[in-house]
Order: C-alpha cells, then sequence, then structure tokens
C-alpha cells in the first residue's frame, strides 16, 4: 500500500472499532463501575462501596470453588476439543470410502442448539432412564445406576464429555483446512527417510500447523470459558457447586437472585482469569517454540 | 499415500467408532421422536420405541416452528455477512499498518473477546430500547454482529498476515487503487480466512439464546432455541415433540453440509496458505 | 373553508376515538404443557368484547425463561402493563418499586381476603401493602402413589400420610428396580418446596416470626434428618433429579410413590397408572402442611394504563372467569371449588390440603435465601451432618441482613 493510500486503513476500520465501542465497552465499562457499587434490583439505588463486594467475593467460600471448576472445565474441554479435533481431522484426510459423509455427518453435534444438547445428554445420563447406563449394563461393562451428573466425582467429567461432543468438530474443520496445507513433499521426503507414522506426525505436519493449533487453542480457551447453556441446563451448577463456573455463577447472581454489584464483580474477576490462562497458554507456547528452535 | 491394509482396516474401525460417538445420541433423539406421548419410557432404556408413530412431529411441524426456523436463518445468515464483512475490513488495516495504536486496539478486541454476555446484557437491552429496536432482527443483529466480531477479526487478522503482501504491491505498483486491491486481490485470497471466520459466526449466532430470549417478545420474532423452549415447563418435559423438532432442526443442515462440504473444505484450503 | 373546518372535525374525532383506545400488554408463565393459552385468549377475547376500548395483547413465555425476560425487561424499562408474578417474587419486586400499590384499588374492587386462598393472599402483601391479587394457586406436595404397586407390597395408602408410614412404605416398596419414594434434590425450587413441606409438617419453620434462620431448630433438623435417611428408598442420582424425573419414573410403574402437586392429576388422568392420593405426610406437629405455589397478578408501576389493567386484573379473578384462565388452581376460593370439582379428582382433600398449607418466607431477599437452602438440601441428601450443616446454612440466612 503506498503512503498516500493509508488513509483507507482507517475507514477500514472505523465501522468495526465504533461497533465494539458502543456495544461491547460501553456496557463493559459500565458492569465495573457498577461493581464498586451496592446494587441489586430491590435497592435500585446504588451506593458506593469501593472494593467491599470484591472482599466480600474472594473471600466467599464459594469463590475458590469457582475458580478451580472453571479452570478444569476449561481446560479439559480445551485439551479434548483440540486432540480429538485433530486426530478426526487426520482420520478424515486419509481417501477412506465414506469419507465425506462422514465430515458432515460429525458437524451435526454443531448445529444442535446448546439447549437441546444439554437436555438430550441430561437424559442420557439419567441413572435409571438413561441409554448411557443401559447400554453399559447390556454389554457388561457395569451393573449399578451410576449416576454421573448427581456425583460431585464425575459432573464435571460427564459436562466437559458433552461439550467435547458438541465443540470438536469445530476443531477438526480449522484442522482439516490446515492439514490440506501440508507441504505433500516434506511427507514423501521423510517416508523416504524411514520416518513411521508417528515420526511423520512429530516432525513434519505439528510443525507446519503450528500457527493453526495457537489460533484453534485460543479460540476454543475463550468460547468454552464463556460458555453457559450446556453446564446451566445439565446441572445448574450443582451438586454442591461441583459444576458452578463463572457464567453460570454470574447468570445466577444477576438473573437469578437479582444482586447485580455482585454480578458485576463475578464479571470482573471473570474477564481478569480468563485472561490470565489465555496469557499462560501464549507463553508456554512461545516458550515450548523457543527450546524447539534451540535444541 | 498408500496404506498398508491392516492399517487401513484399523482406521475404517475408528471411523465406524467415530460415527457412533457423534451419532448415538441423534439416534436416541430420533428414537424419543418417534416415542408415542403415552408410552412411558422403558428401564432400561429401549433403543427403539414400541409403536413408534409420527405423532410428535404433526404436533411439532407447527406454523411457529416454521417462524423460528426462518428467523434463526435470517439473524445467523445477516450476522455472517455483516460479520464477515466488518472484521475483513478491520482486519486488514490491523495486518497491514504497523502502528503503536493499531496495536494497542488490537489488544482491546482481544480483550473484548472475554467479556461474559451476562455481564453487558442489561445495558445493551437498555440500549436497544432507547433506539425502538427491541423485538426486531436488526436488535439480534446487531447484538450478534458485535459479540462474534472480536473473534472474528482476530481471526482474519491471522489469516491476512499470512499473505504474500508481494502481489497487493504489484498491484499497486500497476496503478491499483487501495480499493481496487482489497477486492481485487485480498478477498479472493483470504477465501479460507473467511470461510472459517464465517463457520465460527454461524456457530454462534444459530444457538445464541441469552440475547435471543431477552431482545424478542413475541412469537413472531423467536429463533429456535428460543422456541424450543416452548416444549418445556416448569416442571416437566415434552421430550417427544421437543426432540421432533430437534430433529427437524438438524436434518436440512446436513443435508446442506452433505452437499456442501466438497465445496467447503475446498473453500477452507483454496489458496494453500503454507504454515 | 367549509371542508377544511370538517376535515379538522373528522381529525379531532378520530383522534379521540384512537386515544381512548387503550392497548394492554399482558404477559404470563406457560405453566405445564397444556393448551392453556388457547382458553386465555378465549377469556381475554370476552374481556374485549366487555371493554370495546381495551385491546390486550397475551404473551406466553416458558417457564425457564419468564424470570430472566421480565428482570430484563423491567430494568430496561420496558416492563408490561400487567404481568403474573410468582409469589416468591412479588416482595422484591415491590421492594423494588417495580410493581404498583393494589391496595386502594382492590378494596373499592370489593376484592379481599375472604375471596381468595389466605396463603395466596399474603404471599402479595408487603408492609400492610397490597402489591398484587392471587392469581391461580398449588401446593407442594400431594404424595401420588401407584395402587397396583402398594397392593403387591401390601402396603395400605393411608399409612403414607405419616413420617414413621411414609418410611415404613417406601421401605416395603423398594425392592428389584423398583423404587418406594421419588424423592429429589437438584439445585431447584421443587427441592425447597418440598423439604419445606416436611420441615413445615414437623412443626419447623424457615424463618420465625422475627425473619431469622430457623432451619438450625430442631423439628427442621428431625424433618432434614429424616430425609437424609428417606433418600436411600429413592432413585439413584437425586441430587440431579427434580420433579419431572420422578414423573418419567413414576410413570413407566419403577417409582411407588411421587411427590407433585395437584397439577400432576391431568398427566396421571390420561396415563395408565392406576394411581391415587393423600395429601403430604404429617410429621410431630400431626397434620401435614404443604407449601404454597403460586401465580399474582400484578400492574407495573411503569404502566400507563393502571386504570385499564385493574379492570382487567378484576376480569381475570371473577369466579366465572379464574377457572377458564389458570391449569393451576384459580385463587378464587369460588372458582376454585367449582374448578376442582369438574377436573380434579379428590376436590375436599385438595381444598383441604390448601387450607393448612404455608407460604415460602415472604422477605424481598427470598430468592437469596432459597439459594442458601439448595445448597443445604443437597449437603443434606450427600449425607452430611445435618445440624452442622443447618447452623452454616442459618449464619449464611442471617448474614443477608
Amino acid at each position: 500500500m503506498t503512503t498516500k493510500d493509508r488513509w483507507i486503513i482507517w475507514v477500514f476500520l472505523t465501522p468495526a472499532i465504533l461497533l465494539m465501542g458502543v456495544m461491547l465497552y460501553y456496557p463493559m465499562v459500565g458492569t465495573v463501575v457498577e461493581s464498586f457499587y451496592d446494587t441489586s434490583f430491590i435497592s435500585p439505588e446504588p451506593e458506593f462501596v469501593g472494593w467491599e463486594i470484591y472482599e466480600k467475593v474472594w473471600n466467599s467460600r464459594q469463590f475458590p470453588e469457582i475458580v478451580w471448576n472453571s479452570v478444569y472445565w476449561t481446560v479439559g474441554v480445551v485439551l479434548l476439543q483440540n486432540v480429538l479435533g485433530f486426530f478426526v481431522a487426520m482420520l478424515l484426510n486419509q481417501g477412506l470410502p465414506a469419507q465425506g459423509l462422514l465430515r458432515a455427518l460429525v458437524l451435526l453435534p454443531f448445529v444442535l442448539p446448546g439447549v437441546v444438547t444439554a437436555i438430550l445428554w441430561r437424559f442420557m445420563y439419567d441413572p435409571q432412564l438413561g441409554l448411557i447406563n443401559s447400554i453399559m449394563i447390556r454389554i457388561g461393562l457395569y451393573d449399578d445406576n451410576a449416576a454421573w451428573l448427581a456425583d460431585s466425582s464425575t459432573a464435571m467429567a460427564a459436562v466437559i464429555f458433552v461439550a467435547v461432543w458438541k465443540g470438536f468438530p469445530f476443531s477438526m474443520l480449522i484442522y482439516l483446512a490446515a492439514l490440506h496445507n501440508v507441504d505433500k513433499s516434506q511427507l514423501e521426503a521423510a517416508t523416504i527417510d524411514g520416518a513411521g507414522p508417528w515420526r511423520r506426525l512429530i516432525d513434519v505436519t505439528l510443525p507446519s500447523i503450528k500457527e493453526v493449533i495457537v489460533v484453534n487453542v485460543v479460540l476454543t480457551l475463550i468460547l468454552t470459558f464463556n460458555y453457559f447453556d450446556i453446564v446451566w441446563v445439565m446441572t445448574r451448577g450443582g451438586p454442591q457447586n461441583a459444576t458452578h463456573i463463572f457464567p453460570t455463577r454470574i447468570f445466577e447472581t444477576g438473573f437469578g437472585q437479582f444482586r447485580f454489584g455482585e454480578a458485576a464483580v463475578y464479571g470482573v474477576f471473570s474477564i481478569l482469569i480468563l485472561a490470565v490462562l489465555v496469557a499462560l497458554y501464549v507463553i508456554v507456547q512461545t516458550g515450548a517454540n523457543k527450546r524447539r528452535r534451540t535444541s | 499415500m498408500t496404506l498398508t491394509p491392516s492399517s487401513r482396516a484399523l482406521l475404517i474401525l475408528c471411523q465406524i467408532a467415530l460415527a457412533v460417538f457423534v451419532l448415538l445420541p441423534f439416534f436416541w433423539m430420533l428414537s424419543v421422536s418417534l416415542k408415542p406421548a403415552t408410552e412411558p419410557f422403558a428401564i432400561p432404556a429401549r433403543l427403539w420405541p414400541e409403536n413408534p408413530t409420527l405423532e410428535n412431529y404433526v404436533t411439532a411441524f407447527r406454523p411457529e416452528f416454521r417462524t423460528y426456523f426462518l428467523n434463526s436463518l435470517i439473524v445467523s445468515g445477516a450476522s455472517v455477512a455483516i460479520t464477515v464483512t466488518l472484521a475483513l475490513l478491520a482486519a486488514y488495516s490491523f495486518a497491514r499498518r504497523t502502528l503503536l495504536i493499531l496495536t494497542a486496539l488490537m489488544s482491546l478486541v482481544v480483550l473484548a473477546q472475554m467479556f461474559p454476555h451476562s455481564a453487558i446484557i442489561i445495558p445493551i437491552y437498555k440500549m436497544m430500547r432507547a433506539a425502538d429496536l427491541l423485538n426486531t432482527y436488526a436488535s439480534l443483529i446487531i447484538a450478534y454482529v458485535s459479540v462474534t466480531l472480536p473473534v472474528a477479526v482476530w481471526m482474519l487478522r491471522g489469516f491476512l498476515l499470512k499473505l504474500p503482501v508481494s502481489l497487493e504491491e504489484a498491484a499497486a505498483i500497476d496503478g491499483a487503487g487501495p480499493l481496487r486491491v482489497f477486492f481485487e486481490i485480498v478477498v479472493p485470497l483470504a477465501r479460507p480466512g473467511i470461510i472459517a471466520t464465517g463457520v465460527y459466526v454461524l456457530i454462534v449466532t444459530w444457538q445464541e439464546f441469552l440475547f435471543a430470549l431477552s431482545f424478542t417478545s413475541t412469537k413472531e420474532m423467536r429463533t429456535l432455541p428460543v422456541g424450543l423452549n416452548d416444549f418445556i415447563g416448569q416442571y416437566g418435559i415434552r421430550y417427544g415433540e421437543l426432540m421432533a423438532s430437534s430433529v427437524m432442526v438438524s436434518l436440512p443442515v446436513i443435508a446442506v453440509f452433505f452437499f456442501l462440504q466438497r465445496y467447503f473444505v475446498a473453500g477452507l484450503t483454496a489458496g494453500a496458505v503454507k504454515g | 373553508m367549509k371542508t377544511l373546518l370538517t376535515t379538522a372535525a373528522v381529525i379531532a374525532a378520530v383522534g379521540t376515538s384512537a386515544a381512548a383506545q387503550t392497548t394492554l400488554q399482558f404477559w404470563d408463565n406457560q405453566q405445564t404443557e397444556s393448551g392453556l393459552s388457547q382458553f386465555q385468549q378465549a377469556a381475554v377475547d370476552r374481556f374485549m368484547a366487555e371493554n370495546p376500548d381495551i385491546t390486550v395483547e397475551v404473551t406466553t413465555i416458558p417457564y425457564p425463561e419468564y424470570q430472566q425476560r421480565l428482570l430484563t425487561a423491567v430494568q430496561g424499562g420496558n416492563a408490561p402493563d400487567i404481568a403474573t408474578l410468582d409469589q416468591i417474587w412479588v416482595a422484591a419486586f415491590a421492594e423494588a418499586g417495580a410493581v404498583a400499590d393494589l391496595t386502594d384499588f382492590a378494596s373499592s374492587a370489593g376484592l379481599s381476603r375472604d375471596g381468595f386462598f389466605g396463603g395466596a393472599w399474603d404471599s402479595a402483601v408487603v408492609n400492610d401493602r397490597l402489591f398484587g391479587v392471587p392469581f391461580n394457586v398449588d401446593v407442594w406436595q400431594f404424595s401420588f402413589y401407584n395402587q397396583d404397586l402398594l397392593d403387591a407390597a401390601g402396603v395400605d395408602a393411608a399409612s403414607l400420610t405419616t413420617f414413621e408410614g411414609l418410611r415404613a412404605a417406601a421401605e416395603a416398596l423398594t425392592k428389584d428396580g423398583q423404587f418406594g419414594v421419588g424423592l429429589f434434590g437438584h439445585r431447584g425450587e421443587d427441592t425447597v418446596v418440598v423439604v419445606n413441606s416436611f420441615i413445615f409438617s414437623n412443626g419447623g419453620e424457615v424463618l420465625n416470626a422475627a425473619g431469622e434462620c430457623a432451619l438450625d431448630e430442631p423439628p427442621a433438623i428431625e424433618a432434614m434428618e429424616y430425609l437424609q435417611d428417606l433418600a436411600q428408598f429413592a432413585p439413584d442420582g437425586i441430587l440431579n433429579a427434580n420433579s419431572g424425573t420422578m414423573r418419567e419414573l413414576f410413570l413407566n410403574g419403577s417409582l411407588a410413590i411421587e411427590f407433585w402437586p395437584a397439577l400432576e392429576q391431568p398427566t396421571l388422568q390420561s396415563s395408565d397408572i392406576n394411581w391415587g392420593f393423600v395429601n403430604g405426610t404429617a410429621g410431630a406437629s400431626g397434620t401435614a402442611v404443604g407449601t404454597f405455589g403460586g401465580w399474582n397478578l400484578a400492574i407495573f408501576e411503569s404502566s400507563e394504563n393502571k386504570e385499564a389493567a385493574q379492570k382487567f386484573i378484576e376480569f381475570m379473578v371473577r369466579e366465572d372467569v379464574n377457572g377458564d384462565v389458570v391449569d393451576l388452581i384459580p385463587a378464587n376460593t369460588a372458582a376454585a371449588e367449582a374448578f376442582l370439582d369438574a377436573n380434579r379428582s379428590g376436590p375436599a382433600e385438595i381444598m383441604e390440603h390448601l387450607g393448612n398449607a404455608k407460604p415460602r418466607p415472604l422477605s424481598p431477599r427470598y430468592l437469596e435465601v432459597a439459594e442458601i437452602q439448595m445448597t443445604l438440601f443437597q449437603d443434606v441428601f450427600s449425607g452430611a451432618n445435618v445440624a452442622e450443616a443447618a447452623t452454616a446454612a442459618c449464619s449464611d440466612i442471617d448474614a443477608l441482613n
């Protein structure tokens, strides 16, 4: 672009920046301001309380649980969804029969609305009526009624499983596209050098799609952290807070109990923690890349 | 690359496992949707109802359902088109110039994608009310474009950064104006990125619930995710009709993807950006 | 000139008649799966025929989204003119100044506590002022039983009405993949009302007269310990089970006793189950005391058509209308008797149970109290020491004020 044409970038930027400013930053700044006021539906006159609600939330019994659950949930879903998405993309990139049909069928979970997914799976998990226990009993894996969502030790894993089922097609699509861009001649050269499929994966495929991996991980990290429908409909954060994450807590506090100030505080904490997660990932990733380059 | 027969068999087994993993819940959804309302659920769960019937589909295929479906299509379609357009313009600016202010703006964009929706919905609602937009497609489209823009800008910027600048420079030297360079060189090259971003916007908006719930009040404006709640009472769920509706939501989309997937994957990979 | 004047006169006339036409926005919760909105529309049409200058637009909203949508609308300055409010929301909406004081309207319209179920009327009273008119009511819970399963186990239905009897029956009825009692404990209001009714029936309270937490008093602790023990005869996974789950188990014949309000009767009537019911379970108090549920009609402070809205409320709770527009039980007692006679089995028992029922705490912070209760009950059902859990819950509840 020549220097005299550079005005164009400002023209191009304005609509997006304006829209985000008005529709995202204006409300969010309002929410941050609200977090310093004790305001709720029943006492609409906001009273400035400084950091008081932050301290209250920070010291509450629930807070560490919610932080831990959110991290567990996010890391679990992101990890599994990306690993599964990647391997399914590899699988559906081998020119096997039925590849086209499978590529379409695999996308099914993501067109199903989240609320329906949650209701369907809550039913599948039902200890008595659900399909999962019925199959397990039939094939003799299990003869007792496991209560997947009602047990604090399995509930989080159960909701993560559903989120992965629903989310992996998206990761798969992106990986599928990236795999097409892997240099075929490099793969063939590696094969001639005697590299097995595993070595080819580590030495050729993964390095050549590493940017896509970063994009995919960060994207799913953000989407998952703020994902609300599945957990809310399946467990409402229970049993005993075992699946309570930031989005469910914000919703419950704000819309369920009408405590806007406190919901705002949870909102601010949630942005901070998500930002830390993303930053941590980027740091680890850059560190790993550097080590790879120097070694 | 040729596969040995044994590894080929193994991969086909993996494909079957994948199909079961993905389709089993849908199979059950279908099974529940065919179960007459009067037939109780069996213990242990039966894979297929005793007396399958289409009565749930008859009830579920109400005029409202068609309205919801159409609304979803309109809102998602418009959101995809607008978001991708605005995001591509912005992403191009972010990708082609390095200025301190742009770096700062980009960090703000990245930060904006972390805002939890339930924390910002009431102020947005108030704005929609002030603009007299409640219960219109516009309110949902504006909201959807806003919340999907940050990720879209960020994704497209990544794609554009990897495009070679040399083509654009060559065109500029040949006397092409900036708009022509953008529309004739950048847009076609960015097609895979545009498709990937479009899919992302589609996924998010197709199932969005919170805004759709708050901004629409009449049945005429509801989208599918909200409309399916018609079958959920305070204490009970009409599983048969809910699942019949869900099957009807899924079928056209599978069909579309099945016929388009070849084009779709090709589009994603066109331009062959070397990683 | 003459034509001009005539035109002006016509415009003026059109103008006034347009202004006289009032449009009311009425929001209602869609309680169940019944085709209620059809009947409601018929009643609304009748109202509009009686009041040609008023148009009513009804919006029916499924329950799961109702609270959030109403709250967003009120906060966004876009509330309807009239809405049905869950009994447990009225105090908060009144405290927030969102709904109008109806005290004077009620007395001039001749609406008084005598014409309605007392507990329902009380749920609309905040600081001695009335903020809603009871629309419909029900009571948690009736014990619906499967007669065939009871017969097979040799259990007499009458024995279900006491703590000891229910436990013995549940034990006898639990065997070979069959469950005795449909206790559930997910995080939801239906859990709260069922546990409350056991506490009430044992002479306990949630909040005492001074508004302090009474869940750590002996009657409440005893009732919760009783339920903790009873849970062994319930289906697996009660911490994520709700009344809907239990209904499905009851309908397929694997559950002997389920807890539901009278609202459950139409579902059971259309099933093949040979069913009956008794009124809750009496503990130390000697009487089964249920928990009130139901909806009140409220007018929003922001409404510009309060007078028309009052007319509409007066109409909806009228003896000859109330029964046609609800799927719970009409809150107007005269209408309720006719409704129960026509639509429910055991109308006398239902009336008796309604008469004994107690409301949930009428506090503007009820929703916060309820959340603490849900946490407590989940602790109880997962085997925690009841007294300790109750003490912790009470310190949380008392810290709210």
